[in-house]
């Protein structure tokens, strides 16, 4: 069997509801308030097997609501049907001590908590790391928040409220500053030539993944100790690790990076150039492949300009250098531009890729094939395209039960199949049209995708 | 000093560029102990050159540095069966092994996760690619940029009237690479319940489509494609990358008591009935305006003030300047200030704050089979002799002093750093 037909085989994402997962019996108290970095950390839990308790306030998490043009779908904005999966999603009121008790019972039998309060707000509630872990010292206590839970931010974050915005985690993270169009590119509006945010919640999603890797690190290291611990996760610094070199190139040069554009500065021409109907994305820049580049475009004369690495890089020739290549690209369409490097034959190896709207990259059947883009019809929502699952695995591969469930859709089944009894002493309320069926085992009935 | 939650675990990591040494990197400082192969004499000549203007100080490579932390290196030449043997033995005493070579060469060599599994059942194996293992495009290579392109990421960045931009950052090999290390772990609490190992095929470009928030719910319901928005997020409002007097500074209020309180810093009592969140998006261009229009004529530390007084978050554009000189990130140790024992006084940066196991830097870069006495002797249990002769058949290698990005510093003095000496114990930053 060849080897990608055994690999697809092995890993076919069809085949995946018939396999273990591999963090069955992992029970997750996600808690976290306007914040994806917390809603995407316990959704990879939750893709994995964990049961994942969403626990948002009345009313529900301002992050249900974060959509563009204010679109909702069955009363959920579009960013939380992708992260509502296999969650079951509660309703308590923190502000109340009723329901602060019923979160600490819960906390009692959790492995994980998520939250990304202001820092010092789940204390000063009696529901900080030290409250719970005096109930359950092997409880796993996730904390995410821009400037983390110590350091002179923190405080200032957590007197002043602040909670954990992803733009402005991007911005405190190197990020921004890094990204965006130069000012030399005078084709461009003005506007548009500044430090730029990235267009996806990139800050979030490096503080989820980076979360989910910790608390994979504290349960193997539980294992060993039967003990469990808090993790002060700054969603900044963790997109901070991502930015290349800038930090430690500035200690050992001095030197600050600036954002290049669609350049790399430390290799060029490894960019995107524009062409009749977008972007192309181009690699060429070892001098045998700049060769080659040149060859394609039919300019020898810009071998003979710019003949070295460094003559390319620099920063004085790097505008220059995409425009003369414009001058080529901007003649013919992304798919003829990728004909041509294609039948290139030469010596030396240069990359000619399209550069895709997500319209576009939606229609390539690659990734429904592997799952990686879902097509799912869910009973409260409808008809939704969503992202699927990236990692295959031949024995534990993630999957997507259900899409998502009204806040407090699960409230009475999650505290009487957790704690034996809804709330103290009273019965539990429930947003019109939720009403929850007693059910026995997590969450049945929803195994339909 | 605290334990580390990894301890015991070995990762075979016969990766190239940031992808996966990346993910090699997060398990390291976590505390696994990391075997980094790469060819003798040059190295991994795809990153070590990587340097902005070519430089490098005191030949330290800035694409070697940036991915790469607590590894030992050894340089095996692969294209010798007697190298191929050896990575196999390495891999028959490993926990986790991690490539990105192009799908099925591993397999084609003898050494891919069908031969592996059955000699060592257990193993994890996590093959890193572009677009996978299979399907219609697993062919096309991984390079950062391309995915970032070809997912649509680089489209929704940036501003309507210009183009679409890629970060500088390779955000497909550094966010992929984490989402590796992540998955790795996951396998591994597995393999602790059953004693199985696995297979694990992972496409980066299928983890940036993963990372695009409400994008393809967007273009599914509306049959419209996502636009770009600039510096202002139209979803989760109020966010925004704004230009004041003296800096770019980003404002976030997304909880209504932060909505409120920036109405009030800007005077803006009459958005007061925009506070409860659903009414927002709707709106979104009309406070955005108000927002730009008030922090233009004001300055960085003026913005400061109102936002610890009313309760809305900023903060300034850092460069990497001021991430640097953070007394906050300084007393977080995310700037890691460290004393290397090769290069001497170094900075990464870092995240890893586990209360009890926190993760942390030992070492960062080595050159070209620095630690190949380490690996083969300690680690493999070869004898002096076995060693020698693999060093006589170019099996293994070390850097080639003609090129700086391989080597180690101009004033080593031959034994600085090295780990593993004839003789002696091996040092303090060596032991596990």
């Amino acid at each position: 069997m060849s080897w990608s037909d055994w690999a697809r085989e092995a890993t076919a994402p069809q085949a995946a509801r018939e396999k273990p997962e591999a963090l069955e019996g992992i029970l997750v108290l996600d808690v976290s308030r306007s914040s994806y970095a917390g809603l995407f950390c316990s959704s990879l839990l939750a893709e994995f097997g964990a049961r994942v308790v969403r626990v948002e306030p009345p009313g529900g998490d301002p992050a249900r609501f974060f959509s563009p043009e204010g679109m909702e779908v069955g009363g959920t904005g579009l960013a939380y049907l992708v992260e509502g999966r296999n969650k079951e999603h509660i309703v308590l009121d923190l502000e109340e001590e009723r329901d602060r008790a019923t979160l600490r019972a819960l906390s009692a039998r959790a492995d994980v908590l998520v939250e990304t309060e202001p820092p010092g707000s789940m204390a000063s509630r009696g529901l900080g790391y030290e409250d719970l872990k005096a109930l359950n010292p092997g409880l796993i206590y996730l904390s995410l928040h821009t400037f983390g839970q110590e350091g002179p931010l923190a405080e200032v974050a957590g007197r002043a409220g602040w909670s954990c915005s992803d733009t402005v985690t991007q911005a405190a993270s190197g990020f921004v500053h890094t990204t965006g169009l130069p000012a030399e590119y005078t084709e461009f509006p003005e506007e548009a030539r500044v430090p730029t945010r990235m267009g996806n919640w990139l800050a979030w999603y490096a503080g989820g993944v980076f979360g989910a890797l910790a608390v994979m690190a504290a349960l193997l290291w539980r294992e060993e100790s039967r003990e469990g611990q808090a993790i002060d996760l700054s969603p900044a610094e963790a997109l901070m690790c991502l930015n290349n070199y800038a930090l430690p190139y500035y200690h050992i040069s001095g030197e600050v990076m600036e954002r290049p554009g669609n350049v790399e500065p430390a290799a060029h021409p490894y960019c995107y150039v524009r062409c009749k109907d977008g972007m192309v994305f181009l690699a060429g820049y070892t001098d045998a492949n700049w060769k080659a580049l040149c060859e394609i475009i039919g300019r020898p004369d810009l071998v003979d300009r710019f003949p070295t690495v460094s003559s390319r890089t620099d920063p004085a020739a790097v505008v220059e250098i995409v425009r003369e290549i414009e001058k080529f690209t901007m003649e013919r369409t992304r798919e003829e531009l990728v004909a041509i490097w294609n039948a290139y034959r030469g010596p030396g190896v240069t990359v000619c890729g399209e550069v895709l709207t997500p319209m576009e990259t939606s229609r390539l059947s690659h990734w429904y094939e592997r799952g990686a883009l879902l097509r799912v019809t869910d009973p409260t929502y409808g008809e939704l395209l969503l992202p699927g699952l990236p990692a295959k695995m031949s024995e534990t591969p993630p999957r997507l039960k259900w899409v998502c469930r009204p806040a407090g859709a699960d409230t009475e089944f999650v505290l009487l199949d957790l704690l034996g009894s809804p709330r103290a002493g009273e019965a539990p309320t429930f947003p019109e049209g939720a009403a929850p069926a007693p059910r026995g085992g997590a969450a049945p009935g929803r195994e339909d995708l | 000093m605290r334990p580390e939650a990894l301890r015991g675990v070995r990762v075979l990591d016969i990766t190239r560029v940031i992808y996966g040494p990346w993910a090699g990197t997060l398990l390291a400082e976590l505390g696994a102990e990391v075997i980094h192969v790469e060819l003798p004499g040059a190295g991994d000549v795809l990153v070590r050159p990587v340097a902005p203007r070519g430089k490098l100080p005191r030949n330290i490579s800035s694409g070697l540095l940036c991915a790469n932390a607590n590894k030992y290196f050894v340089a095996i030449d692969l294209r010798k069966p007697e190298g191929v043997n050896l990575v196999r033995r390495l891999a028959l005493r490993s926990d986790i092994l991690l490539e990105n070579f192009k799908p099925g060469t591993f397999d084609s060599w003898g050494i891919g996760y069908r031969q592996l599994r059955a000699v060592r059942p257990d193993l994890i194996y996590v093959s890193m690619s572009g677009f996978g293992n299979w399907g219609p495009l697993s062919d096309r290579p991984s390079y950062d940029a391309y995915a970032q392109g070809v997912t649509g990421l680089a489209e929704i960045t940036g501003f309507p009237g210009a183009v679409g931009v890629k970060s500088s950052a390779w955000i497909g090999d550094f966010l992929a690479g984490t989402y590796a290390a992540f998955v790795a772990l996951v396998a591994l609490v597995w393999r602790r319940r059953t004693g199985k190992g696995q297979f694990i095929d992972l496409a980066q470009t299928e983890v940036l489509l993963r990372c695009m928030d409400w994008t393809w719910p967007f273009l599914g319901l509306t049959g419209r494609n996502r636009a770009r928005s600039g510096n202002r997020d139209l979803a989760a409002v109020v966010g925004a990358v704004v230009r004041a007097a003296d800096a770019f500074v980003a404002v976030g209020a997304l909880e209504e008591k932060e909505f409120q309180g920036l109405c009030r810093a800007m005077g803006r009592e009459d958005l007061l009935p925009l506070a409860p969140y659903r009414l927002r998006t709707a709106k979104a261009h009309l406070i955005y305006e108000g927002l730009e229009d008030w922090a233009r004529r004001r300055t960085l530390a003026e913005l400061e003030a109102a936002a610890r007084q009313h309760g809305f978050s900023v903060s300034k554009v850092m460069d990497a300047r001021d991430l640097h000189s953070s007394e906050h990130l300084r007393s977080r140790r995310a700037v890691w200030f460290f004393e290397d024992p090769l290069w001497g006084d170094l900075v990464l940066p870092f995240a890893l704050r586990l209360g009890a196991t926190p993760g942390r830097i030992r070492w960062s870069i080595r050159p070209v089979g620095f630690d190949n006495e380490y690996v083969l002797r300690k680690i493999l249990g070869l004898s002096p002799q076995e060693v020698d002769e693999l060093y006589r058949e170019g099996v293994v290698g070390r850097w080639d002093p003609a090129l700086p990005f391989a080597s180690p510093p101009p004033d080593w003095d031959g034994k600085r750093g090295l780990f593993f000496r004839e003789g002696t114990e091996v040092l303090e930053e060596g032991q596990r």
